[in-house]
């Protein structure tokens, strides 16, 4: 790859230098901790119920894999015909077992999610109990799988709770994901717009539905 | 007075009084403030949050050329560029340089308020290629050759009504409905073929995270995820001062910033980008620019005491409470930034000869520090700013001899009195002879809409000789 030209480079910064030798008044520096702004979360798995409610998400609890992939086929079958993407991953070519010859499915191996795709099938990084969201990143299935198809289905494991997002971009760092993955993305709910006079609409480019499948233990 | 500030002039005393205008803003103030009240209410201490927030700010302008390498470093590693621009026009050059290279045709841009300030897409325009704004409230606008009324809410001063209509015209002339649901699938439809024909994705910032070289852009449509992943060509645009140091804070700023721009506990998709599609990966561009934007920033910057105007981190709420823009609206202000932030920012960055009118567009109620989410004194710049018009000069011949002539009559008790009980006598005849908010009426600016104020027969002073009952000391 090229390296481009960037003539205006060292004078931006050697004029940003310049004016901080001159210091800001300074602020009240007095630490604030975390736990003062936002109450711990006590409840982890309850919290991440009651957010993916306020969020217009839909939350599934299941007790094993052969009833998260019961509830899966439930929810494909449902869909209008149309291919279904899936991620690529041990764990979700386990689930959906039971669709094999039912409907026409794409793994992420073979490419990304085309624009008909009825529904995308993917893992999560976490799950966030403070905002009741979805921690993605490109591992899962890449970037358009959770913004490509009008449903999204995320399968994951209660025990991929954290409870806030604080404690979520701590492990996006332990992962060490900024580096490894080229997107992370937090997603709170099905895509949605209220510019037309404030009024709330869901599915305004994205997922109308977006579907957490958690199992236990 | 400069042409922007007679156009200002013009432009709000005619939306003052225009009540149609007035009962769509309020309707939509009312619910954003429904909204955030109960977004705040999940914060423990919000107070402590705005502290916390602007701490961090601070910190990070503080810092700047440090926490810009950092991120310059890490997004080179990955593959990714970094143009830095001195100005708008460099700016524009460079990404339109780069999609004629790369043979560009269309282009898909998530909202970014910088992209507006430097005028790009006029640019890439006039080059023949076509540019569509995919944020609905933007892509509105677009269509209504427009600029946005709001910076978060680019078409709030449009009822659905307006917007049906405009779909008719513009989009398809079968659609014979305001039903939200049903003129969003619109958008969805047209914007979708965009999306999918596009070579080059244009997108904003809402924070630059510097340990880990990422780009974090929050939108609840989604279009910002499709405006970076669809197009093989992804370019952010954003001002230098977005900067924030550590990933970790976004655990405060996602929040505060959700909270304070619609009342959300968080947008919908907050999304992080790191650079362009790696190897393994199943899509995502195969090229990333960010081009960091300086367009007066580091003078701005050079101004220890007007420094924190660029901890903004541009949610809207000064807009929102500020009850200038609550009457006038957001495009009389004729700048690319309304309301009060925009009256701080806009002399600094544009040029105080052309917009010395903006810093007293305010009562100075101090509404907008109130809300602003990392404490920036709003007031107090504005102050700051009247001063600059005041030492400029740019007030006039007139205006500062009205002020020497005022500060004249008031150094002298006699004089205070005899000029007080002039202009009452004025005030009198006007209204005795029936002129209040005729062109011969001196209070017409006021009386124009308003009932004349009623003149009082004696002054202050005199009231206070007779009525004040002294009591004599024992």
């Amino acid at each position: 790859m090229t390296k481009i030209e960037n003539p205006s480079r060292e004078h931006i910064l050697s004029r940003i230098r310049e004016a901080l030798r001159t210091p800001a008044p300074p602020v009240d520096m007095t630490p604030v901790l975390l736990e003062e702004i936002f109450e711990p979360v006590a409840d982890p798995l309850g919290r991440f119920l009651a957010e993916c409610q306020t969020n217009l998400m839909e939350a599934v609890i299941t007790a094993n894999t052969a009833e998260s992939a019961e509830r899966l086929a439930g929810l494909l079958t449902a869909l209008p015909e149309g291919e279904i993407f899936l991620q690529d991953a041990p764990a979700i070519r386990e689930i959906a077992k039971p669709l094999e010859g039912k409907r026409s499915l794409r793994w992420s191996s073979q490419g990304a999610p085309g624009e008909s795709c009825q529904a995308t099938v993917t893992l999560a990084e976490a799950f966030v109990a403070q905002s009741g969201s979805v921690l993605s990143s490109s591992n899962c299935g890449g970037r358009g799988a959770s913004v490509v198809p009008p449903t999204h289905i995320v399968y994951g494991g209660v025990g991929q709770i954290v409870p806030d997002v604080t404690a979520a971009l701590r492990l996006v760092n332990e992962k060490g994901l900024p580096d490894q993955s080229s997107y992370v993305g937090l997603i709170s709910g099905s895509s949605r717009t209220a510019d037309i006079e404030k009024i709330l609409v869901q599915g305004a480019h994205g997922p109308r539905r977006l579907v957490v499948i958690l199992q236990r233990g | 007075m400069s042409t922007a500030a007679r156009e200002f002039h013009r432009k709000a005393a005619e939306k003052a009084p225009d009540l149609v205008h007035r009962q769509v803003i309020q309707r939509n103030m009312v619910s954003y403030d429904i909204a955030v009240d109960k977004a705040k209410g999940r914060f423990r201490d919000w107070q402590a949050g705005r502290r916390r927030a602007q701490q961090i700010k601070w910190e990070a302008i503080n810092n700047l050329d440090k926490l810009l390498e950092q991120f310059e470093a890490k997004i080179l590693e990955r593959g990714g560029h970094v143009f830095w621009a001195a100005d708008a026009q460099e700016a524009c050059k460079y990404v339109v340089d780069l999609a004629r290279r790369r043979g560009v045709k269309t282009v898909v841009k998530s909202k970014s308020m910088v992209t507006e300030e430097i005028l790009l897409s006029p640019a890439l325009e006039k080059e023949g290629m076509q540019v569509w704004e995919t944020d609905l409230g933007e892509w509105i606008v677009q269509l209504r050759h427009e600029p946005p009324y709001h910076i978060v809410t680019p078409a709030m001063h449009l009822s659905r009504q307006d917007i049906s209509r405009l779909f008719r015209e513009k989009v398809d002339p079968t659609i014979d409905t305001d039903d939200p649901q049903k003129l969003v699938a619109v958008a969805r439809r047209f914007l979708r073929r965009a999306f999918f024909a596009a070579e080059m994705g244009i997108s904003g910032a809402n924070f630059l995270v510097a340990d880990a070289g990422m780009v974090a852009i929050s939108t609840n449509e989604g279009n910002a995820r499709l405006t970076t992943s669809v197009p093989p060509l992804h370019v952010v645009v954003t001002g230098i001062e977005k900067v924030i140091p550590r990933l970790e804070d976004l655990g405060l700023f996602w929040p505060l910033l959700a909270t304070s721009g619609t009342g959300q506990p968080i947008t919908t998709y907050s999304t992080l980008i790191g650079g362009p599609r790696k190897a393994g990966e199943v899509d995502g561009p195969e090229e990333f620019h960010v081009v960091l934007v300086d367009n007066g920033r580091s003078r701005l910057l050079a101004d220890p005491e007007q420094r924190e105007i660029l901890h903004c981190i541009r949610c809207g709420a000064c807009l929102n409470a500020c009850p200038v823009y609550r009457n006038i609206g957001g495009h009389t202000y004729g700048t690319i930034y309304p309301g009060p932030i925009g009256s701080v920012l806009t002399p600094n960055l544009a040029g105080i000869e052309e917009f010395h009118h903006l810093p007293f567009a305010s009562s100075l109620c101090g509404a907008c520090r109130e809300v602003c989410p990392v404490r920036i004194d709003l007031p107090l710049h504005l102050l700051q700013n009247r001063r600059k018009v005041a030492e400029s000069g740019i007030p006039g011949l007139a205006e500062m001899a009205g002020f020497k002539v005022w500060s004249w009559a008031m150094m002298s008790p006699q004089r205070y009195v005899f000029f007080g009980a002039l202009s009452r006598m004025g005030m009198r005849m006007v209204k005795a002879l029936g002129l209040s908010g005729s062109l011969l009426d001196p209070m017409r600016p006021w009386t124009k809409y308003r009932a004349a104020l009623p003149a009082p027969r004696q002054s202050f002073r005199e009231l206070w000789r007779k009525q004040r009952v002294v009591e004599k000391p024992e």
